[in-house]
């Protein structure tokens, strides 16, 4: 929106969608190659957090198929294709009237709340279709059903970008099974399976990883099909929504809630507004902020608000905000996680929750060693229950691993060895939009190196008995060659049958 | 009894002991139990320098070889094996070499299981056998279980002997160089000396010039040429000789090396001090001597500016020198070195050419060195 005014004529407003749709790189759609990856990420996390806010264990399955053109196996001159995605999931479904909200309104969705979710906006995914639509013009097919409903609904409907509306071109009732429940949604998008191969096969295997709990069938534009099955049955416990701390709060934030309260006083605004805040806490703050505990929120004045808020952020007095609003994975849904890998051994951790600049957090973390793992160092990032692919190398944990003394553990950088860090929060640390690292944030990086060590130890101690007991079986099978030959040598030498029988046995 | 005759009895005590040995530890695996041995290492607590009687075994620290342990398993399946091939090897009268001995640890299923890297370790295995096969107390010298490597040294003179060819052998009729001397000494049977005293030489050159000037025949010597460092079957034959009361007297360079040479010679060494009969305590240094160069009335003070200049390994040689016992303690040997040191030149026996005689002249220096050099050690000489 860098236009000039030059002219009143000049002056354009642009819908949400519009605006969206042109700064899409922020998202991550810049080239079809991410643009592909991102929408396939998108659409089956929003599928992942459907299923999981049913209550119901997640099956979601995935087709990428290619549309018309030829199939060049030249990547050089092989530009972007044409490609129909399919995700289907076993979710609560989407009732009729919520549907062109829902899935055809930017800015419209269930993740502006206080609690853990894999987006923010809740954006992505209707970006994800936009974009397809306007890569290839055609329109998006949803079929969603609710439980005990006898038919599903098909929707056909196209965007509008300006006025930031679907419309509805076609709309079909298929009977189905009134147990059966989900949604299943269509679209056709450019994309450039070639150079985005990779990273979304590795999307899947990792995604697999941290939401053992789902089975995930993808089925690839080539014809493969990769298939996670379900290998544990529990879910982590639902984040509950929670009233903000008074840490994580800024001035335009703080107003808008006493705009919207209906306390008389500032102290019982405080209790009721925010979290762990009790009567004796905040009388404590207001004496703190120098504010008359029983003034009304409503008069505060601008000046008066700016000083609440610089005290906000350096009081002390606050307890520590609830991890209840987080929802991590636990150790026996990550160390089934792992246990895809297929390791000799495991060691999973998850460390107390913390806090970042308000927000509470909780760190996990596992280590893997030996079994199917390949030689050296490989490193799992998750955020927020989503694998995070780019940027390894900035990465607050890559810094963590990279400071590990592994012969401190007995262990060594050529070891078969697989670190996973899985970071939940109300707000992930983030350190660039396209959010794809974490940053270098002191707390955080401390709870990933304790957690990491923490595993290590263990991990050491595993790869030590290990060891112990294969140097014993191959001290044992040396002494029983030796004996053996000195027995078929004493033979020959003394005319008469030497054994080891009573050295070892038959 | 004939010399043949001590041989083959010989051979068949020390079959008898390898027997032995055989059978128990075939007992002890059949019975179930882990074989355990015990003998004396060749650490410097199991050795002492004794002047006068030169490195004597003291037998004090013990080490055990402890078939659970899997190296010692390694080891003792290694000496079965050995102990076998010494057997096979006696009973057919058949004598191997180290290098030999080694190879045999070649034989596919042998290398399969003990996976020997090379020949320190057969060496090694050789050094074991010989302190574990003891007799009356002392170790048994490999050469009596048929292990015998490179022996060399020659001796010219009027000695008349029979050794393991079984043939009757005058030393001085034997070649150009004399009697190649015998693997086995011990087994030599010596008939009759007619020399007064015997001169081991350190270098074939000089021994070689000795002989062709006529001077065994001259002054009633034997000269016995050492190759260098003697080896084990030339020590055993000097301390024959030494038996037979023949006096010894030793020419060798003058420098650090020949030193060690010497005291080889007279005191044996702290590895193969459990070997009996290496040792020549009464052996004397003829020469050269630094008192020879250096001193005003040396014989050969005349031909000093021949003497080299030491090296620098020749040097450090000198200062470890201060540390072998059988240097540093004995009085004679321990000027010598300090002197070197001091002087830090060295010189060689090809020394006497540096006269510039005339062959005759050149005879007559040599006679007139060995006879006085001879009479200050006490050793009266034609």
């Amino acid at each position: 929106m860098q236009q000039r005014p030059q002219t009143v004529t000049d002056i354009v407003e642009l819908s949400v969608s519009a605006w969206f749709y042109r700064n899409r790189t922020i998202a991550g759609f810049d080239n079809p190659a991410r643009s592909l990856y991102v929408s396939i990420r998108e659409i089956v996390e929003n599928s992942l957090d459907a299923c999981e806010d049913a209550g119901v264990v997640p099956a979601i399955e995935v087709t990428l198929r290619r549309v018309g053109g030829s199939e060049l196996s030249d990547r050089l001159t092989q530009g972007p294709q044409t490609f129909c995605l399919t995700v289907h999931d076993n979710g609560t479904g989407i009732p009729r009237t919520a549907i062109p909200k829902l899935i055809g309104k930017m800015l419209a969705g269930t993740k502006f709340t206080l609690r853990q979710t894999r987006g923010t906006f809740g954006l992505g995914g209707s970006l994800a279709l936009l974009y397809g639509q306007v890569t290839t013009q055609r329109p998006v097919e949803i079929v969603t059903g609710l439980k005990g409903d006898p038919f599903n609904t098909r929707l056909v409907m196209r965007l509008d970008i300006e006025t930031n509306t679907p419309i509805i071109l076609e709309e079909t009732q298929i009977p189905k099974d009134p147990s059966s429940h989900g949604t299943s949604i269509t679209f056709y998008l450019e994309g450039d399976w070639l150079r985005s191969k990779r990273k979304i096969v590795e999307y899947f295997a990792q995604t697999s990883i941290i939401v053992p709990y789902a089975s995930i069938i993808f089925t690839s534009p080539d014809g493969t099909r990769f298939e996670y099955p379900r290998v544990i049955d529990s879910m982590p416990r639902r984040p509950r929504e929670m009233k903000p701390h008074p840490r994580g709060i800024d001035v335009e934030t703080l107003k808008n809630m006493i705009a919207n309260t209906r306390s008389k006083s500032i102290a019982a605004f405080m209790t009721s507004s925010f979290q762990r805040v009790g009567k004796s806490t905040a009388t404590n703050f207001l004496r703190a902020a120098g504010i008359d505990s029983t003034r009304d929120p409503h008069s505060l004045s601008d000046k008066e608000l700016l000083k609440m808020m610089q005290v906000l952020a350096s009081f002390s007095g606050f307890i520590s905000p609830s991890s209840e609003s987080l929802s991590p994975a636990g150790v026996d849904l990550l160390g089934a996680g792992i246990g895809r890998l297929e390791p000799e051994f495991t060691a999973v951790t998850q460390r107390a929750p913390n806090v970042h600049e308000g927000h509470p957090f909780v760190v996990e973390t596992a280590v893997a060693f030996g079994g199917a793992l390949q030689p050296g160092l490989r490193l799992y990032r998750f955020a927020n229950r989503i694998p995070l692919l780019y940027d390894e190398g900035s990465d607050v944990s890559t810094r963590v691993i990279r400071e590990l003394n592994l012969r401190n553990y007995g262990l060594q950088q050529t070891d078969p060895l697989a670190f996973l860090v899985h970071i939940c929060s109300t707000r992930v640390p983030y350190k660039t939009v396209g959010k794809e690292y974490i940053g270098d944030v002191d707390v955080v990086r401390r709870e990933i190196q304790l957690g990491l060590q923490w595993c290590l130890r263990k991990i050491g101690e595993d790869v030590r008995r290990h060891h112990r007991v294969q140097r014993r079986q191959k001290r044992e099978n040396k002494l029983q060659r030796y004996y053996t030959f000195m027995a078929h040598v004493l033979s020959d030498a003394t005319g008469r049958e030497i054994t080891t029988r009573h050295l070892f046995g038959e | 009894m004939s010399s043949g005759e001590t041989v083959r009895s010989h051979r068949d005590d020390v079959l008898s002991l390898i027997g032995t040995v055989l059978d128990t530890l075939a007992e002890t695996i059949e019975d179930g139990a882990y074989p355990e041995i015990g003998y004396y290492g060749s650490s410097k607590k199991n050795v002492n320098y004794v002047p006068g009687r030169g490195y004597v075994p003291i037998d004090e620290r013990p080490s055990f070889l402890d078939g659970r342990k899997v190296e010692s398993a390694k080891t003792i399946a290694s000496l079965i094996y050995g102990l076998t091939r010494f057997k096979e090897h006696l009973e057919q009268g058949m004598s191997m070499s180290l290098r030999d001995f080694y190879y045999m640890h070649k034989v596919k299923h042998v290398q399969e299981v003990l996976k020997i890297g090379d020949q320190s370790e057969t060496n090694r295995l050789i050094n074991l056998c010989e302190r574990i096969l003891r007799v009356g107390g002392d170790s048994m010298p490999r050469e009596e279980f048929g292990v015998v490597s490179s022996p060399k040294g020659t001796f010219y003179g009027d000695v008349t002997l029979t050794d393991l060819s079984g043939k009757r052998i005058n030393c001085s009729e034997a070649g150009e160089y004399g009697w190649f001397i015998s693997s086995r000494p011990f087994d030599v049977s010596i008939h009759d000396i007619n020399i007064d005293a015997a001169i081991l030489v350190e270098k074939e050159a000089m021994a070689r010039n000795l002989i062709e000037l006529g001077i065994p025949e001259e002054l009633r010597v034997g000269v016995g040429s050492l190759f260098g460092q003697p080896g084990r079957n030339m020590r055993a034959w000097i301390r024959r000789l030494a038996d037979e009361e023949v006096p010894i007297l030793v020419l060798v360079d003058m420098s650090p090396w020949s030193l060690r040479i010497f005291s080889t010679i007279k005191a044996n060494s702290i590895e193969l001090a459990n070997i009996r009969g290496l040792a020549t305590p009464e052996a004397h240094l003829l020469g050269l001597t630094t008192d020879d160069f250096w001193s005003s009335d040396g014989m050969l003070a005349e031909i000093k500016h021949s003497l080299e200049k030491m090296s620098k390994s020749d040097i450090k040689c000198a200062q470890q020198n201060r540390n072998i016992p059988a240097i540093s303690q004995d009085r004679i040997l321990r000027r010598e070195n300090e002197r070197l040191l001091r002087e830090g030149r060295k010189g060689e026996l090809e020394a006497f050419k540096a006269f510039g005689l005339p062959l005759d002249e050149l005879r007559k220096t040599y006679i007139r060195y060995i006879r006085s050099k001879a009479k200050r050690l006490g050793v009266k000489l034609l």
